[in-house]
């Protein structure tokens, strides 16, 4: 990758990731609020916003395909939808499947506890809100531990289970 | 855009004039529908047209994308060699920055930017939250967003994992409800 195309991607990240944050900010759009507002008091307001990056997703995929966009899994210039529904749930190793379900359902469960989801966190913190900033610091601390305490262990997890 | 003034007004003198009205980011019923569908679009057109990939669907995401610039950062600051997508090697992923950005111009703009205490009234609680949260998150490796992006896509593994997350979320609420009678 050339150094141009690399900072394009650079700056694509940054401009868009203003744009949501500034949505996002407006909205209160959070899809963890979102799910537990609906089964708490059947609030759907931010449960449409998870539904819309979903909905928005599909249309958007098949539009940029169609438009000539160039995106993996797609047959270029087609309209598709869905195109990885084909492949079935082809998982190498199969050991990351309970490991993934364990980490999406405690990401989940202590998203309700911090009363946000990671995005909203981000938010948050744009805010003012103490408690986003120091969730951030918490973040960053976070990931220093996975890198040096749980990469190695998940890398012998995936030798000792390879298929 | 609104067209003021019309020739039957003032026959004669009439002279074309053009009010702009300015986007209205107000909260109204559908405005995180609103936001839900733009990150699926732009998911979509960052991906397509600027080549953001692989990984499929990773336009937009809170718990990969930060993790990615962290350990950028750290690896050419302290040369190490932390897990990176191979598209953010040579410059830092961004979105998380401008997430923050955002939501500071958002909250300014509209007068509501104060340093004030969030949802987790415990300091240490948040920190302890956003350690496990990023560690439990990056056995997925993706955030909610992310997932309902690759579910788009069509992954099954990523509309396995959004049903995970939503019995997770369920069983939060289960224990919340149950703190709350057990205290009354």
């Amino acid at each position: 990758m050339t150094g141009i195309a690399a900072w394009k991607i650079g700056l694509a990240t940054l401009f868009i990731g203003i744009i949501v944050g500034y949505l996002g900010q407006r909205s209160r759009f959070c899809t963890i609020s979102g799910i537990r507002d609906f089964f708490l008091v059947r609030d759907a307001y931010r449960l449409k916003g998870l539904i819309g990056v979903f909905v928005g997703a599909v249309v958007g995929f098949a539009l940029v395909n169609m438009l000539g966009g160039n995106l993996s899994d797609f047959k270029a210039g087609t309209w598709q939808f869905m195109p990885m529904l084909k492949d079935g749930l082809d998982v190498t190793p199969a050991i990351l499947i309970p490991l993934s379900a364990v980490g999406a359902f405690f990401m989940a469960y202590f998203s309700v506890m911090a009363e946000g989801c990671p995005f909203r966190q981000h938010v948050m913190a744009g805010e003012g809100r103490l408690s986003g900033i120091i969730y951030l610091t918490g973040l960053l601390a976070g990931v220093v531990f996975f890198n040096v305490v749980v990469v190695p262990y998940l890398q012998l997890l995936t030798l000792r289970f390879p298929d | 855009m609104d067209q003021v003034g019309s020739p039957s007004e003032k026959p004669g003198r009439w002279k074309p004039s053009f009010k702009f009205k300015k986007p209205n980011f107000k909260l109204s019923g559908n405005m995180a529908l609103i936001t839900g569908v733009t990150m699926g679009l732009l998911a979509a057109v960052v991906q397509g047209y600027f080549g953001l990939q692989p990984p499929a669907g990773d336009g937009i995401c809170a718990v990969s994308h930060p993790v990615n610039l962290i350990n950028w950062f750290l690896n050419n600051i302290f040369n190490t060699d932390y897990t990176l997508h191979s598209i953010f090697v040579e410059v830092p992923v961004l979105t998380s920055v401008g997430f923050i950005i955002g939501s500071v111009i958002a909250s300014v703009r509209n007068k509501e930017f104060k340093f004030r205490r969030g949802p987790v009234r415990d300091n240490v609680l948040a920190f302890i939250l956003g350690f496990v949260i990023i560690n439990v998150g990056l056995l997925w490796g993706s955030c909610p967003i992310r997932t309902a992006v690759l579910s788009a896509y069509g992954m099954y593994f990523a509309m396995l994992m959004m049903g995970m997350m939503i019995l997770g979320v369920v069983a939060a609420c289960l224990y919340i409800k149950w703190k709350v009678r057990r205290t009354r």
